[in-house]
């Protein structure tokens, strides 16, 4: 039973004990929220208001109250101290600096096209692969397709300009 | 370099949710109860070191597929499951909303840069919080990053709908009726789970 | 036998896996790689396609979130 505990608690669980208590916790996001898990619409949302208030755009659409009172924002957060807390709970949490100026392009580079690209096909990997596949929509597989043929193809760039 | 305890961080950060929580309920029920779902999902993401970049990469890359199946299997457990809740709430006259989004050539488009993206940013949107949370200063990075490309996504959306068709959503049950859609689904599903444990085999060293 | 060492601090996966892939090309049966990382995900990683060629591993946490990771080649 102690041991059970401390598996719980350090880690790793196997992948697919990931898989079916993300799948659980997954439907379960479906009851309350009565719409499924995503991620980049709540940040599409932050980002406008953010250039609003910067001057970017003219009035944003949500206010800050609003955006607050979301629970695409309680999402997001969440997932963020939540895997802050399962570090913790294992002492081992540390910050991790970037090893060297190229992995901080990188990172920039590929979180802007992240967000481009989710943003127009409305989704991410959660809202749209997992998510838009378990809905059954078709958007769903177009994208996973698409996806699979990115990761291939940022796979070569990884492998010639990072490695 | 000795393994310290942070068991003090852990007492005094599990005390700072609990408040949260308690906050959160007052406002409403609701948000409390998503607040700690995504809790467990982030716990969850992290113990498990699950990650949806390494199901879509390695096994071309690496050889490796242990994560790909658990995301196969994730989806197969998904797919029944969301049409369960879908079929109950209907039923209940709940509302109740699934993903079916409109889509188009710039679906592919947008799959095709998200996926170069998150080899590159490594991490895809769920795993980028779950290492912001980890403590990694490169996926603070994509973080930012991220957010500013929602924004011009957001800021050119309109352009790209004047230069590419958009269907209305489809929803697969509505054309083939719910059981080939569940079946048909879970069988490419299936056999997509035994072509890559065949890769598999076929990649080992 | 000998001993080998890769420097893979601060990297992401898969960049780990492929240097430990290529390093592995140039041991002998029975060498011992040693590696040292403070991501979560690649030491799990290292440690699953360990398993899944036959390789012996072992893996500490030698200090709060770094884990050292010891491959024997088969």
């Amino acid at each position: 039973m102690r041991e059970k505990l401390q598996i719980i608690a350090k880690g790793p669980w196997a992948y697919w004990v990931g898989a079916i208590v993300l799948a659980i916790l997954n439907i379960l996001v479906l009851v309350v929220r009565q719409e499924p898990w995503g991620i980049t619409t709540n940040i599409e949302e932050w980002s406008v208001w953010l250039a609003g208030k910067l001057g970017l755009t003219g009035n944003p659409d949500l206010t800050l109250k609003e955006l607050l009172l979301s629970d695409g924002t309680y999402l997001n957060l969440g997932v963020i101290l939540g895997a802050f807390w399962a570090t913790v709970v294992a002492s081992q949490a540390r910050f991790r600096p970037l090893k060297n100026k190229k992995f901080a392009v990188s990172a920039l580079f590929g979180g802007i096209m992240m967000g481009f690209g989710a943003r127009i096909a409305y989704g991410c990997n959660i809202g749209l692969v997992l998510n838009g596949i378990a809905s059954s929509s078709l958007a769903g597989w177009i994208f996973t397709i698409a996806v699979f043929l990115g990761a291939w193809l940022g796979g070569k760039i990884l492998l010639r300009y990072l490695l | 370099m000795l393994k310290k305890s942070q068991s003090s961080l852990n007492l005094g950060f599990s005390i700072f949710i609990l408040l949260f929580l308690i906050f959160l309920l007052q406002l409403s029920t609701k948000l409390a109860l998503i607040f700690a779902l995504s809790l467990a999902l982030g716990y969850t993401l992290q113990k498990s070191r699950f990650c949806f970049v390494a199901a879509f990469r390695d096994p071309l890359l690496v050889g490796t597929t242990k994560i790909s199946q658990a995301v196969i299997l994730l989806l197969i457990i998904s797919i029944p499951a969301f049409f369960l809740v879908f079929q109950i709430a209907s039923n209940l006259h709940l509302p109740i909303e699934l993903n079916v989004t409109p889509f188009g050539f710039h679906t592919f488009l947008g799959g095709l840069l998200f996926g170069t993206g998150m080899v590159l940013a490594g991490g895809c949107a769920s795993g980028t919080l779950m290492r912001v949370g980890e403590g990694f200063a490169m996926q603070m990075i994509a973080l930012g990053g991220l957010i500013i490309g929602a924004f011009l996504g957001n800021s050119s959306l309109p352009y790209i709908l004047n230069i590419f068709h958009e269907f209305p959503g489809v929803f697969l049950p509505d054309i083939m009726g719910w059981v080939p859609a569940i079946s048909i689904q879970l069988l490419v599903l299936i056999l997509l789970w035994l072509g890559i444990r065949k890769w598999q085999k076929s990649k080992r060293t | 036998m000998t001993t080998y060492y890769l420097d893979i601090w601060g990297e992401m996966c898969p960049i780990p896996i492929i240097k430990t892939q290529r390093k592995f090309k140039q041991m002998a049966s029975g060498d011992v790689l040693i590696l040292e990382t403070e991501h979560s995900c690649t030491s799990r990683a290292l440690v699953v396609w360990a398993q899944e060629n036959g390789h012996k591993y072992v893996e500490k946490e030698v200090s709060n979130g770094i884990w050292r990771i010891e491959l024997t080649k088969k």
